[in-house]
């Protein structure tokens, strides 16, 4: 029955007997701007795709789940908050192609990794947000992510994008879009107490050195986390520095293990990646690693013992943003956030 | 230069010191520049300062990679070319290491092996393998065996081995991800551990490789005339074909593929030296650990704060010599 009445309004609509012509956006239309590119929705998106961590988490904090057509790519556990808004829901290990993606027919893309809209971008490509938008399919990336350009992913970050308040601006809009403002108002206002009030406790302390360490990554080398990348700002909102964070060129920065060692960083984490199940304890052998290698023995972290367990989840922009300044200022600071 | 035993024996002498000079100088550069101080107070009076870590658990282990990983490419290299009279033999572009670089990756990542003395069985099965692929492959068609056609063999065969490496080291991102170098060749995931387990190995594969000069001349003058002047061209082979898997598969299970070295290293001595033998494979013995060194040098210092893996320079300074010899019209004339 639902498919003749589809069927009827379709022929209608071509035989232009119709009556609502559909040039340009209506009136019920809203539009955001999103990386410079305009996102306009006639009415709130009912069939979401969300990518990667940031995305499936924040879909869960707007409070519109129901409306998840598929997630994809999880870098570790989600929040225990919502563990049973994720239960259950389609999932996929690996970023599906576009086809499967276009399969899933989703009116919106919201992607927590800018490489994925990329052409040449490490993750296979969902192709351009504008050829999505061409099939009529909304796409948002996370703004602390924002390339310079639409088709452009990791390497072009606009470093003056990369901070909370653009994380606040992503929910104000989103719940513009989905009409959820008053949960993305709620969810703000949460995340900005509890930040507020990590920031008061560290105020005036002295702020050590932290470097976010990728384990094992490519051919003896290390990849650290670089200025542009989202635990710069966690860690200073911890109060603490990022030990690399004049290393601009990417947010994963690849540099040589005597570069590590000659930056003695005062605490080391390291950062576990990319399993939907991934905890930290799951890292620790990692830790053990580091912890063991005798050309490491000098370092203040890992004399002292503050080489810890990290999750890659904690340090993606996103509405993780307390839950990891808290944790960080726990960290290097335990005498002022308990 | 003068081809007297007398002068290829001092220049040899020479090539030693140069050796040994690059040897000090990567001790010495990198990230940070060390003085000769301090190599030796690393290695005879340790304090446990971040220099002396630094030289000792980072800068010798490398260094010593180097010298075996580039004394092994370069005498499996020069043999190569002797036992198939090709030029463009080369364990990397024969599809050697990348045989080796495989079943390394494979024993590590799907059966569990954790040492060198545990994989390094797999890495010159896998070398023994890929080279007979090769061959057979090369081997077909009008014309048998020659020179481009095993390249094109063996470059095919690298792609293939080398898309299955990375397909297996993609496949479990958190476990496995320390073994893309697998992929191209770097130094610097030898350890002191690594390297003297590899030392035997590759000390048998020198011992080897240095006696078949004699052998390896004589078949230069054609199998015929080499089994008439009684050269046993089957033993000949078979202990060829150890020496290049002793010495190409533990250089690969040490170092991860590194190409080139064993090409161009190879022709480099005959060019100072002659067509002899039993000159090539001593002065590839020492060249070979100098090319490489330099190579791992440079790679240390143009992308600071990072590092490019050796096997990318090595590709970068051996890929044009590579091209010059295939354009080279008396291709066959070895």
């Amino acid at each position: 029955m639902k498919t003749l009445a589809a069927a009827v309004v379709v022929l209608s609509l071509l035989t232009g007997c119709g009556g609502v012509a559909k040039a340009g956006p209506s009136a019920t239309a809203t539009t955001v701007k999103n990386c410079g590119i305009d996102v306009t929705v006639d009415g709130p998106p009912q069939r979401v795709f969300a990518a990667y961590q940031p995305a499936i988490e924040m879909v869960h904090a707007l409070g519109i789940s129901d409306r998840l057509v598929g997630t994809a790519y999880l870098d570790a556990e989600v929040l225990p908050q919502y563990a049973a808004a994720q239960q259950g829901r389609k999932y996929y290990k690996n970023l599906p192609s576009r086809e499967e993606l276009l399969s899933q027919n989703p009116d919106f893309v919201l992607s927590g990794f800018n490489d994925v809209f990329s052409s040449a971008g490490s993750d296979s490509s969902f192709g351009s947000r504008k050829s999505l938008s061409d099939l009529g399919v909304q796409t948002w990336i996370f703004s602390p992510l924002c390339p310079t350009a639409d088709g452009k992913g990791d390497e072009a970050i606009d470093p003056s994008t990369v901070s909370m308040n653009n994380v606040y601006a992503d929910l104000r809009d989103l719940g513009k879009l989905f009409n959820v403002s008053d949960q993305a108002e709620t969810v703000i206002a949460d995340q900005q107490k509890r930040i507020a009030a990590v920031e008061a406790k560290v105020a005036g302390a002295p702020k050590p050195t932290v470097a976010i360490l990728r384990p094992g990554l490519e051919g003896g080398g290390l990849t650290v986390s670089g200025g542009p990348d989202f635990g710069t700002v966690l860690i200073r909102q911890a109060g603490g520095v990022n030990a690399f964070a004049d290393l601009t060129s990417k947010r994963n920065v690849k540099i040589s293990v005597e570069e590590f060692i000659k930056r003695d960083p005062d605490y080391i984490l390291i950062s576990g990646c990319c399993d939907a199940g991934l905890t930290e304890a799951q890292v620790q052998p990692d830790v053990q690693k580091i912890l063991a290698n005798p050309a490491y023995a000098n370092l203040k972290a890992v004399r002292n013992k503050h080489v810890v367990p990290w999750l890659f989840a904690h340090h993606s922009a996103g509405v993780r943003g307390a839950n990891s300044t808290e944790l960080i200022a726990k960290l290097i600071h335990p005498d002022l956030v308990k | 230069m003068t081809r007297s035993w007398g002068g290829r024996a001092a220049g040899l002498l020479v090539a030693c010191v140069v050796l040994l000079g690059v040897v000090l100088l990567s001790l010495l550069a990198g990230n940070q520049w060390f003085g000769p101080h301090d190599v030796y107070v690393a290695a005879a009076d340790f304090t446990g300062s971040d220099t002396d870590r630094v030289i000792r658990y980072l800068r010798f282990p490398r260094t010593a990679a180097g010298l075996l990983a580039g004394a092994a490419l370069g005498l499996a290299g020069a043999v190569m070319q002797g036992i198939t009279r090709n030029p463009l033999a080369d364990p990397g572009i024969l599809g050697v290491n990348a045989g080796a670089a495989l079943a390394v990756v494979a024993a590590i990542g799907l059966l569990g092996v954790q040492s060198l003395t545990g994989y390094v069985w797999f890495a010159m099965g896998g070398a023994l393998i890929a080279t007979v692929v090769v061959y057979l492959v090369g081997s077909v068609g009008r014309g048998g065996a020659t020179p481009v056609k095993l390249a094109l063999a063996g470059a095919a065969l690298s792609a293939l081995l080398g898309s299955v490496t990375s397909a297996i080291t993609l496949l479990d991102l958190s476990t496995l991800n320390e073994f893309r170098f697998w992929v191209v060749g770097s130094l610097t995931m030898a350890t002191g551990g690594i390297v003297t387990q590899a030392l035997p190995f590759i000390a048998a594969g020198i011992v080897l490789a240095l006696t078949l000069g004699s052998s390896l001349n004589q078949l230069a003058l054609g199998e015929d005339l080499a089994a008439t002047l009684g050269t046993r061209i089957g033993l000949v082979r078979v202990l060829a074909a150890l020496a290049v898997m002793l010495l190409a598969g533990t250089a690969t299970a040490m170092a991860g593929p590194i190409a080139f070295v064993g090409l161009a290293v190879p022709h480099v001595a005959r060019a100072l030296v002659g067509a002899d033998y039993r000159w090539i494979l001593p002065w590839s013995l020492v060249l070979a650990p100098t090319v490489l060194l330099l190579a791992d040098v440079v790679g240390r210092l143009v992308a600071r704060p990072d590092e490019l893996q050796v096997g990318i320079i090595t590709a970068l300074i051996g890929a044009p010599l590579f091209i010059a010899l295939v354009r080279r019209r008396k291709l066959a004339e070895l």
